[in-house]
């Protein structure tokens, strides 16, 4: 159970717990709750912290039977609750959620696999949203967009300055800190219509891949297409922009690290005023330099209106019951239909799937096929419904 | 009302007790009807109506005064009036990917009223669509630098002591498309990527004093049961202090949208860290680096260096009324009108909000309305005498209880007490452009001689 020792520790690293204020600075806290904290202790983010105290955090009243004990300094005892509530998972719960990989590796699977493969299963599974060698499109992220170590260069374009200048890259090779957090996402979340299906293997050989078409180093050595991916290699990554980020989060001081970074604002971009403190009320600066919305964005969906009226007559019956195959094309299928996939009602391109007869096109779309269609195309339709879609795309 | 008196009194002096009497009854109606058109129409509505004139919403009954309504049995889960189907969240392809399954339908904050916004209309974001999470089969596994590792069903979560929240979640991104201009001419895009609403959970901190945290325990990671399996980590600190599991939005359920039976609250800080469809949380000393506070979420300096683990969404106000969506087309010369605005910190409580009818030049502080909240939208209001033709450029400064205030849009991107010839020499001043993430700038609103609404920044260079 839970030690008073242990609390300890945790406490002085828990910003402002009542114990650690003296009686003053508990007082100050207190009597000004409401009015200005500039004296209180702050929180992680520089925030104000609201310490539980004589029955309230802030303004909010708390039953005092639940968090007698979070005020420490009144309870020698420590924490002594047991709620009993839910159980101890077994091993294999345990194993069968604990996927994640964290900033050292630690979690990393055993496997491997090579570019090729990886390669392969991109082409199959992740192109049609990632686009061509990770180049992106359709407003999913890019995975690549050229060599990460000339890319990494452009973190420092800056468009207001110079507005002619490329945007920052931040792909994998060009920005991300770690390679765990490629490997992870992947087995986790990709691909995006049917996640959680890849094995371990084809989760390096897509990793390798990734390398592979950033022109990032493993060892030394840039990965080139024969290239083979296991554990012991994925601890050797060379991560372009490993030193990209700031405040350091790594190790035993890292909280502290952050707690520091944020008592700056100027590190942050934020103002903050000393006590007492006026800000600028009268000829604060010029204001004869407008910039306004030029262009812009203006694909509002619904289109912007305040008007109190009816909605457009629609046929409720057939919006509540029939089903619109239409717009589930629309919804779910567009996204490849239509750029590399063959669209609703092209005749020609559908022609050589049709020769194999009407009941595989059903097959191949409700099962899926190893040609990027995923099952149902990721949908949640019944396979009657999907089924309609079907029809309608074949509606010539 | 000093239009509807007057308006009876000069009624009143016309016309002699006597005379009074002596009209005919029809005439008596004839006139009092007039009477109460005009003032109904002054007061309640722009439509302007002469006083000859009888308004036809008066002077008819209406259909369903007339007849019966719905029965009691009818919407037994109410809905709005259909008469309100405009006032809905948005979204812009521009924020959408591919199918929108990781997008953002944005809330809309000029309709909002008051400080909490209804379930239906609250901003929704996902990385994996929208999660359809059974409650039966829902579980809460809480692994990693614990005494005791336990997994939990929902109404197992739901026997710790309760606690009752009113927060605000806001994107981080809440602006971020208008670093270098403004994008929208719309107050729902520029600034509706957040919500506030009442939240019932229980603190974290209150489980961790069952299970025992062990004293290396420096971070948790949320996980979402989601497609995406959305991971964010957060510091110790924040878990021991405020943050919650929380299953009651606005006195009901969390919607699907919301993450629905189960989301990580975390107060003021970004609305990515507010984890939905929970279903794990890890303690360790190490942190993780999830997709979403490494690829996303880190806000790029002009150094090229990028802050990661920026949590609070820093203090900030908008001007609400009037807004490029209700303008002020429809005032007089005169009007007397109300200015309301909101402002939210997410590192405390607010504490002032000061109004700018020159974009910045010069202020006068405003006045906070109703209740005033940590980590919560705050209503704030100024009554304005309207002048027909008059150009303004409406900009809002908030302050918060930790002492910070709303940088200019020069001071946020160039840095503070930068004088305007330096802007960009020193790069490790200001955020520059390219940060994405935690645009807290005031913002302006112009309005145009006609009374329109358009966004605009007031930048120096």
């Amino acid at each position: 159970m839970f030690k008073l020792e242990q609390y300890k520790i945790l406490a002085v690293s828990v910003i402002a717990t009542t114990a650690l204020l003296t009686t003053s600075q508990a007082k100050d806290v207190e009597s000004s709750a409401y009015n200005g904290l500039w004296n209180a202790k702050k929180d992680i983010s520089g925030g104000v912290y609201y310490p539980i105290m004589n029955g309230q955090t802030g303004p909010y009243k708390v039953n005092t039977q639940v968090y007698k004990n979070s005020d420490i300094s009144k309870n020698e005892e420590g924490l002594k609750v047991s709620y009993n509530h839910g159980r101890v998972p077994t091993a294999n719960e345990y194993n069968a959620w604990n996927k994640d990989i964290n900033g050292k590796n630690e979690g990393l699977p055993e496997g491997s696999g090579y570019v090729d493969e990886g390669e392969a299963l991109y082409e199959a599974q992740c192109i049609m949203c990632h686009g061509d060698f990770g180049s992106g499109g359709g407003g999913y992220p890019a995975l690549s967009l050229g060599k990460a170590k000339e890319l990494k260069r452009t973190l420092t374009n800056n468009r207001w300055l110079n507005p002619t200048a490329e945007g920052p890259s931040r792909v994998f090779g060009s920005y991300w800190p770690v390679a765990s957090t490629m490997f992870w996402y992947i087995k986790d979340a990709m691909p995006h219509t049917k996640s959680k299906t890849l094995t371990n293997d084809e989760v390096y050989s897509l990793t390798a891949y990734m390398l592979y078409i950033n022109s990032m180093k493993v060892n030394g050595e840039i990965v080139n297409e024969t290239f083979k991916l296991d554990k012991e290699k994925f601890l050797k990554i060379e991560m372009p922009n490993r030193n990209g980020f700031i405040p350091d989060i790594d190790g035993a001081n890292g909280v502290e690290n952050v707690r520091s970074f944020y008592t700056n604002p100027d590190n942050f971009g934020a103002i903050r005023l000393k006590k007492g403190e006026e800000p600028c009320m009268s000829n604060c600066q010029n204001t004869d330099n407008i910039s306004r919305v030029d262009g812009g964005i203006t694909d509002f969906n619904p289109p912007i209106s305040v008007v109190r009226d009816l909605p457009a007559k629609k046929d409720d019956a057939a919006h509540t019951v029939s089903f619109d195959a239409k717009e589930a094309y629309k919804e779910t299928c567009t996204m490849c239909h239509g750029s590399f996939a063959p669209a609703a009602g092209d005749k020609a391109a559908w022609k050589p799937f049709l020769d194999k007869g009407l009941a595989a096109v059903y097959k191949n779309g409700l099962e899926g096929t190893n040609m990027g269609m995923p099952a149902k195309g990721g949908s949640g339709l019944s396979d009657e419904e999907f089924k309609k879609v079907v029809d309608y795309i074949l509606k010539f | 009302m000093n239009k509807l008196k007057n308006i009876f009194k000069k009624d009143l002096e016309d016309t002699s007790t006597n005379e009074i009497q002596e009209v005919s009854r029809r005439d008596f109606f004839k006139k009092t009807a007039a009477v109460s058109t005009v003032a109904a129409a002054s007061i309640l509505s722009p439509i302007k109506v002469l006083a000859s004139e009888d308004d036809h919403a008066i002077m008819h009954h209406p259909k369903w005064g007339q007849s019966w309504g719905d029965p009691a049995t009818k919407n037994l889960y109410g809905i709005p009036s259909a008469y309100e189907h405009n006032n809905t969240r948005r979204y812009t392809e521009l924020l959408a990917s591919g199918n929108a399954r990781a997008s953002i339908a944005v809330t809309p904050i000029h309709e909002s009223e008051g400080i909490i916004t209804p379930n239906g209309l609250f901003f929704s974001r996902s990385h994996g669509g929208t999660a359809h999470v059974d409650p039966n089969e829902f579980r809460l596994m809480i692994t990693g630098l614990v005494e005791k590792p336990i997994v939990l069903t929902l109404a197992q979560v739901k026997k710790y002591p309760k606690v009752t929240r009113t927060h605000f979640i806001e994107c981080p991104a809440n602006g971020g498309q208008e670093w270098r201009r403004p994008q929208y001419n719309s107050l729902q895009f520029a600034k509706g990527f957040m919500a506030c609403a009442q939240w019932t959970g229980v603190y974290i901190k209150t489980i961790l004093e069952d299970l025992g945290l062990k004293a290396n325990a420096q971070w948790m990671l949320a996980e979402g049961s989601d497609n995406s399996e959305m991971g964010r980590s957060l510091p110790i600190d924040k878990v021991l202090d405020d943050a919650m599991l929380v299953w009651g939005q606005n006195g009901e359920a969390l919607r699907p949208e919301q993450g629905y039976p189960l989301r990580l609250l975390v107060p003021g800080w970004e609305g990515n860290l507010c984890v939905k469809w929970l279903k794990r949380l890890d303690f360790a000393s190490e942190p993780w680096y999830a997709k979403e506070e490494t690829s996303k979420y880190t806000a790029l300096k002009p150094t090229g260096k990028a802050l990661q683990h920026f949590y609070a969404n820093e203090v900030n106000s908008t001007v609400v009324s009037p807004s490029c969506e209700k303008d002020w087309t429809h005032l007089d010369d005169g009007d007397i009108i109300e200015i309301e605005g909101l402002a939210w910190s997410g590192m405390g409580t607010i504490t002032r909000v000061d109004l700018s009818f020159d974009g910045g030049n010069n202020y006068q502080t405003a006045n906070i309305k109703g209740l005033v909240l940590p980590k919560c939208w705050t209503r704030w209001s100024y009554m304005h005498t309207y002048k027909k033709g008059e150009r303004l450029l409406l900009t809002s400064r908030a302050m918060d209880d930790a002492g910070f205030i709303q940088p200019t849009v020069d001071q946020e991107v160039f840095g503070n007490n930068v004088k305007k010839e330096n802007y960009g020499k020193d790069k490790n001043k200001g955020m520059g452009v390219e940060s994405v993430y935690h645009r807290n700038a005031v913002e302006t609103w112009e309005v145009t001689p006609k009374g329109e609404v358009k966004h605009v920044q007031i930048r120096t260079v």
